[in-house]
């Protein structure tokens, strides 16, 4: 069944990069002592590249600090091991740990701000590190360097290439693992959720800048880490060497090897640790080449090595039949629970008294509004009426100035927008805001929005093992997709959807936790007619099948009419009218404002 | 105490050279939304290019100021026109990070041209300097502190009041907006990487008297100058012309009376609470932008 391949192909995918590095070793073991030395040199730049892949293709922050982390795993460890006799294995894991540190440091900005004020921060970092290292010279040796010791493991000192070798193939190994088992989790996808669209990953509970923080955490970690394996054997490190140039050629290894898969860091760290040992005739032209040859990848392979070499895989092999296909078609009924059409229905939302004013302009003024549970409820008015002002204000993505906002009864006052799923409350967005480079199953997938940072790093783990809480996870999801109609596209990525299906989408990963409320921004605009008439049996179903109240947003009156139980006109962000369709519709006040027809009265007649 | 006069003035000397590298960023990050890592190499070119037209051709200080700064502005207009428009077309990201590498691919150029040497260049001003009461004011520091603000001030008032700044702040305010009015975005794109690239060039060459003339120029300049504009709030054309003179002060000041090494791990600091809790900057523009 599915779950068994999903589980099986998560293997695979962690182990596939696992025996790339075992590989590495094996292939350098028989080989003199050169080649031994530089296949370690290797090993340690495709952890580092993996890391990269992680904050860099993942996290979407340039990382310009990687040099100076690599540089705290060298020198923490280094001293742990000469002055306090820490065991070398030790002190690769404290070095992973003062990496963390330093990256938690780092991302200290990464609360507020995203992309260039982050690689701007990691820049100073960079510098800053370094020169500590050189005045701090009581402890680190300053500008003269450290000398390192070779490694002592369990009594026993490494002595020789091929020693080496085996011990960093083998930590190398354990390394990739751990971060390739987060990135291509469900971490990893929620990371790449939070590029395509942070307000859609923020309304499904992905606290981002948490994801963000443990992102520079675990890669400043791992470089920590490799720094530590590196020390002893590089001899001497001296703090030139951990230099702003180094952090621009590992910056390299994602951007030449393909930033969107682990394959990328792994390729891209070691060929490219490689290559100034192929270019040694060349000494001073290394940077210069170096530099060229990763602006030429970046302007005819944007995507990478990687993407270059699956380009040309796709383009040769024939197109093989969606596998998931068949396995979506499994019973896919609906976890319905059908709602006793009960008289006296308990209120969903109650909007009371609510003002939002951007400056002098009152968005929303003293609005209240109730929505019964287990109706569907229309929201109709001219543009600038405060419509998707309130949307925004009831997930929690504006504050508003005065009045309450209570979800079944309870109040959200100042709850942030990631919380509100777990009251029964999601959302679709006027401009979807899909997960557009993700799988429909995997946007569904995070839609159930278990994704604080604990939940997601578990369940990474979890995927590899097909737990049961995995299991249901995906069996869920696919009930979901099933019940919208699209389960059949289950493996698509959803930027490859035609926008009626990608609402489709947005509804299923809206229902997917089973919410008692959804909001809904327009979810026709922009659609075909049949599609409309498609979606608006879907709602009404959705609605009775898993007694889920709603409030919709929409232009489209015909739409509006067929769908609603309530409606409520609003204009210039206070109610105009309310009562069945009918009624609202034909108010004569509605019609003036919204309809415009007593301008269209006005100016019949001669120009 | 005494010294403090000396202090200021130092520190007025290198952020009036720190106002002009923020304000290069600053423009060309307004007007296209790239951050140029590139800027250092800029800078440092633009003292190179000052040590050719000098030594090389034997061309006077004046022309000199007219033609280096310019021709580096007309370098990054060309990166700019034949190198990022192609790549901006696949993906935002890369043209950030493609514009570290290009810095890197100039600093190389220039290091297996010239090593790691340093060169000098001539003061300016050679002549007796000023003395104002017991302290002494010499015309090239004079001239880089006069002479930096003014250029920074040219630069600001081209991209801020005049008819030359008038596609590029279209640009900034709204792309789409500036396409429908007929601004094409590749022509004002390179206009900004030009007035960006010669704001460099001045930097460098006020510069290269004084600190002399080595590729390590580019990585020395970078960091101030982004923490200059960050200072000033990153998008603040005035922001950035006080975010360099106040990063200059605080950075001689701590190097005096702390250490000089606690001058960087300030100015990290310094960018830290920033971004943290006045992530608009000290002197932020009266408008409310989206972040």
């Amino acid at each position: 069944m599915s779950d068994d391949q999903s589980s099986w192909r998560a293997c695979r995918g962690v182990a596939g990069p696992c025996l790339f590095t075992i590989l590495l070793t094996a292939l350098a073991l028989p080989f003199g002592t050169y080649i031994q030395y530089v296949a370690s040199l290797c090993l340690i730049a495709a952890i580092v590249g993996v890391a990269m892949v992680l904050i860099v293709g993942f996290a979407r922050v340039i990382m310009l600090t990687s040099g100076a982390m690599m540089a705290v795993g060298a020198y923490g460890s280094t001293i742990l091991v000469e002055r306090l006799d820490v065991p070398y294995l030790l002190s690769l894991i404290a070095a992973a740990a003062f990496g963390a540190l330093a990256g938690a440091v780092v991302a200290l900005p990464a609360s507020r701000f995203r992309g260039h004020y982050l690689a701007m921060a990691t820049l100073v970092f960079q510098f800053v590190i370094i020169i500590g290292l050189r005045e701090w010279s009581s402890i680190t040796g300053g500008a003269a360097g450290l000398s390192v010791q070779n490694a002592q493991l369990f009594g026993h000192r490494l002595t020789n290439d091929g020693e080496y070798l085996l011990f960093i193939g083998l930590a190398a190994t354990v390394a990739v693992a751990i971060l390739t088992t987060l990135l291509y989790g469900h971490y990893g996808k929620a990371l790449r959720a939070i590029s395509a669209t942070e307000i859609g990953a923020e309304s499904f509970g992905i606290h981002v800048a948490r994801h963000h923080l443990f992102a520079f955490v675990i890669s400043s970690a791992a470089m920590g880490f490799a720094g530590a394996l590196l020390a002893p054997r590089v001899r001497i490190l001296d703090p030139e060497s951990f230099g702003f140039a180094s952090s621009v050629f590992m910056l390299a290894y994602p951007v030449v090897g393909g930033m969107h898969s682990v394959w990328g860091g792994l390729l891209g760290g070691a060929i490219l640790r490689a290559l100034p040992e192929a270019l040694r005739a060349g000494q001073e032209l290394q940077g210069l080449i170096y530099a060229i040859l990763v602006l030429s990848v970046m302007t005819l392979f944007p995507r990478g090595l990687v993407g270059a070499i699956s380009d040309l895989a796709r383009r040769t092999r024939t197109p093989r039949e969606d596998r998931t296909l068949a396995a979506a078609k499994l019973a896919a009924t609906p976890a319905g629970r059908s709602v006793g059409q009960s008289i006296e229905r308990p209120l969903a939302l109650e909007i009371d008294d609510v003002n939002v004013s951007f400056g002098a302009l009152r968005a929303v003024d003293h609005l209240s509004l109730d929505v019964r549970a287990g109706t569907i409820h229309g929201l109709i008015g001219p543009n600038g009426a405060g419509k998707t002002t309130l949307f925004n204000a009831i997930s929690g993505f504006i504050a508003i100035d005065a009045g309450a906002i209570r979800l079944f009864g309870s109040g959200l006052e100042g709850e942030a927008p990631r919380l509100r799923i777990a009251h029964g409350m999601t959302r679709t967005f006027q401009n979807v805001a899909l997960f557009g480079p993700l799988t429909c199953i995997d946007n569904t997938i995070l839609g159930l929005g278990r994704n604080g940072i604990g939940k997601s790093v578990g369940a990474s783990i979890a995927q590899l093992f097909a737990t049961t809480g995995d299991r249901a996870r995906r069996q869920v999801a696919l009930e979901a997709l099933a019940a919208v109609g699209i389960d059949h596209l289950a493996s698509r990525e959803a930027q490859s959807l035609s926008l009626g299906d990608q609402r489709r989408l947005e509804l299923a990963r809206a229902i997917a936790s089973q919410p008692r409320l959804l909001l809904l921004d327009e979810p026709v605009s922009g659609i075909s007619r049949d599609e409309e008439t498609g979606i608006l049996t879907l709602l009404r179903r959705l609605s009775v099948e898993r007694a889920i109240t709603m409030l919709v947003i929409e232009h489209n009156i015909h739409f509006i009419r067929r769908l609603c139980d309530r409606v409520s006109a609003i204009a210039l962000g206070r109610i105009l009218a309310q009562g069945d369709p009918e009624t609202v519709i034909s108010d004569p006040q509605v019609r003036s404002i919204y309809f415009g027809e007593s301008a269209l009265t006005t100016h019949v007649g001669p120009p | 105490m005494e010294e403090l006069p000396r202090l200021l003035l130092g520190g007025l000397k290198i952020g009036a050279v720190y106002s002009l590298a923020a304000l290069g960023i600053v423009v060309i990050h307004k007007a296209t939304r790239t951050v140029n890592f590139a800027h250092g190499a800029l800078i440092m070119l633009g003292a190179y290019f000052g040590f050719f037209l000098l030594r090389l051709f034997g061309l006077p200080y004046a022309l000199v100021y007219l033609l280096a700064p310019v021709a580096v502005g007309g370098l990054a207009a060309g990166t700019e026109w034949l190198f990022l428009r192609r790549l901006r077309r696949s993906d935002a990201f890369s043209v950030v990070i493609s514009t570290i590498f290009i810095g890197l691919a100039a600093t190389e150029l220039i290091r297996v041209a010239y090593r790691s040497d340093l060169l000098s260049v001539p003061q300016v001003w050679n002549g007796p300097p000023f003395f104002i009461g017991d302290f002494v004011l010499t015309r090239e520091t004079l001239w880089i502190i006069v002479g930096a603000l003014f250029m920074a001030g040219t630069g600001a008032s081209l991209f801020a009041v005049a008819r030359f700044g008038r596609p590029m702040r279209a640009m900034a305010a709204s792309a789409r907006g500036a396409q429908l009015c007929g601004y094409s975005v590749n022509v004002v794109y390179a206009q900004a990487w030009f007035l960006g690239g010669t704001l460099a060039g001045f930097a460098g060459l006020f510069l290269a008297p004084v600190m002399g003339i080595t590729p390590e120029l580019a990585d020395i300049m970078i960091v101030p100058a982004f923490v200059a504009a960050i200072l000033g709030g990153f998008d603040s054309i005035k922001g950035a012309l006080l975010g360099g003179v106040v990063l200059g002060l605080i950075e001689t000041l701590s190097a005096a009376y702390l250490s000089s090494a606690s001058k960087s791990a300030l100015t990290f600091l310094i960018l830290l609470a920033i971004l943290l809790w006045r992530p608009r900057g000290l002197f932020p523009e009266s408008k409310i932008r989206d972040v």
